[in-house]
């Protein structure tokens, strides 16, 4: 029976097989650092959490603390520095033990060093409008009778217009083309600049939903064919007649849902950013300063400042998962250690670090 | 020596523990040192421990935020995810453990530990089989455990 590890000491082999299954747990109680461990005779099963552990057996005295014989086939490996915690008040007030002591420049914690994550700092574009997405709201014309009229409020630093479409696709090179021009043509609303703007789209220029099906309007068609489209254009230099290449627009893409029997609900789906050829996609960071302003709550992690070191103003973002909940310097030591974002503990593939100077703000 | 350089985030928490204590728990920082807390927790009601006075340790480790405080109960306490040394199986407190957590969030995560005790992933073993096989008698000696060492006396 069995397998064997060596062949000369087959019998003692068996034996210590054996005995390991009787064994009392491992000693979560010695103080230096595991020995090298010796071939495994079945993978080490220690996971974290005691689960596996039987504490019927009393706790050894102290001087047995440094000499476990038994405690090699449980092989661990980390420095067990919670382990320690079996001498009652080990930490008290009172004693520092030595290995609490300088701080390590490699945190001892890590078995294998987290993959290498790009900190990157963010290139920063301006948006010279933006329609707040959470402002779209699609509303019954009162002197046209099944019409809808859209409304947002938008800040724009330059003048420009508005183009709304319903059923349109978004197009290389930034255009958008309305799917069904014969029923639903754009219309185009011009717009001056200034922040905190409420847009209303005149009476009797709505536009009548009747011909779809709500769940047509309820998402995209096909993908990539919105059933609202509003491109919000600036016009930086009226006089030029290059337009292709100073086009600099947003563009934001809806979807309605029914509400109530007279009301649509916008829900924005996306929104596009053309910056002289350049498409980004606008995407909200979690934990903004705009954001966690309101929730009032400065333990949850909502605030301004950095949830590592509570004391710095938070900078950088994680990505993918969009968290901006550190500032660089915490962010820098906590890609030595960890590779999970500390909001949500997705993997961190990517630190963006995020540099907004006051006199932009202004601007 | 332990607290001439405390960093500023163990100094804030310790204010807002202090000036805005969660309800049914108290965290006191030691004289001696500020890494190690004097923690109370009052047993939550409609569980075994409600009327209970639970005394606790914790320590802010050097690593600390980067690595979780240590925790311990102090009073005895019957529970299948604490043992009879005071430690606790929580999994924030060892893999799940985060650097945005923080003093209060622990403590409120043992609390809610002790209204929900876990036998599926025990750490007292017996007390857990206890659990599982006869739940009512199991919370029986729970509640006669907190007459007897967490009354407050």
């Amino acid at each position: 029976m069995g397998i064997s590890f060596s062949n000369n000491n087959r019998r003692r082999d068996n034996n210590n097989r054996r005995h390991l299954h009787h064994y009392p747990p491992p000693p979560y109680y010695y103080l230096d650092p595991p020995p090298p461990p010796p071939p495994p005779p079945f993978p080490p099963h220690y996971d974290y959490n005691y689960s596996n552990y039987h504490l019927s057996q009393p706790l050894p005295p102290q001087p047995q603390i440094n000499s476990c014989s038994y405690g090699h086939y449980h092989y661990h490996p980390q420095p067990p520095q919670y382990f320690t915690t079996a001498q009652p008040n080990w930490w008290g007030p009172m004693v520092r033990p030595a290995y609490y002591g300088p701080p390590q420049p490699q945190p001892q914690t890590q078995p294998l060093p987290p993959p290498y994550v790009e900190q990157q700092n963010a290139k920063k574009v301006r948006n010279d409008v933006n329609v707040h997405k959470d402002t779209v709201r699609l509303g019954v014309d009162d002197l046209v009778p099944g019409h809808h009229l859209v409304s947002f409020v938008f800040d724009a630093l330059f003048d420009g217009s508005f183009t709304i479409t319903f059923f349109a696709k978004e197009e290389p090179n930034c255009m958008i083309i309305p799917q069904f021009p014969e029923v639903y043509s754009s219309t185009r609303f011009h717009f001056q600049k200034g922040p905190g703007q409420k847009f209303l789209q005149p009476s009797g220029t709505g536009t009548d939903l009747s011909f779809f099906a709500l769940d047509d309007l309820s998402r995209p068609l096909q993908e990539d064919v919105y059933p609202l489209v509003i491109s919000a254009d600036t016009v930086i230099s009226p006089n030029s007649t290059s337009e292709q290449s100073s086009v600099h627009k947003q563009v934001t893409l809806a979807v309605l849902e029914k509400d109530n029997d007279r009301c649509f609900k916008v829900k924005v789906v996306k929104q596009i950013l053309w910056i002289e050829g350049v498409r980004y996609e606008l995407r909200e960071l979690y934990g903004s300063t705009t954001q966690g302003a309101a929730s009032g709550l400065e333990d949850s992690g909502s605030g301004k400042e950095c949830v590592i070191c509570m004391t710095e103003a938070k900078d950088t973002a994680v990505l993918p998962c969009r968290h901006l909940c550190m500032c660089s310097d915490c962010a820098k030591e906590l890609r030595l250690q960890s590779n999970k974002c500390p909001i949500c503990r997705q993997p961190i593939e990517e630190l963006l670090e995020i540099k907004v100077n006051s006199s932009d703000e202004q601007h | 020596m332990a607290n001439s350089n405390l960093p500023r985030r163990i100094i804030k928490e310790t204010q807002r523990l202090l000036s805005e204590p969660a309800p049914g728990i108290s965290a006191s920082p030691s004289e001696d040192n500020m890494r190690y807390f004097n923690v109370m927790i009052l047993g939550p009601s409609q569980s075994p421990y409600e009327g209970g006075v639970f005394k606790l340790e914790l320590f802010l480790p050097e690593e600390y935020p980067m690595a979780a405080p240590k925790v311990r109960f102090l009073t005895k306490i019957y529970h299948p995810n604490i043992d009879k040394l005071g430690r606790i199986c929580l999994d924030i407190l060892k893999d799940k453990w985060s650097p945005a957590l923080q003093i209060r969030t622990v403590l409120l995560s043992i609390q809610a530990l002790l209204s929900a005790p876990n036998p599926d992933d025990p750490l007292s073993e017996n007390i857990a089989k206890h659990w599982k096989s006869n739940e009512a008698e199991a919370v029986e000696t729970a509640k006669e455990w907190t007459r007897l060492y967490a009354s407050g006396a």
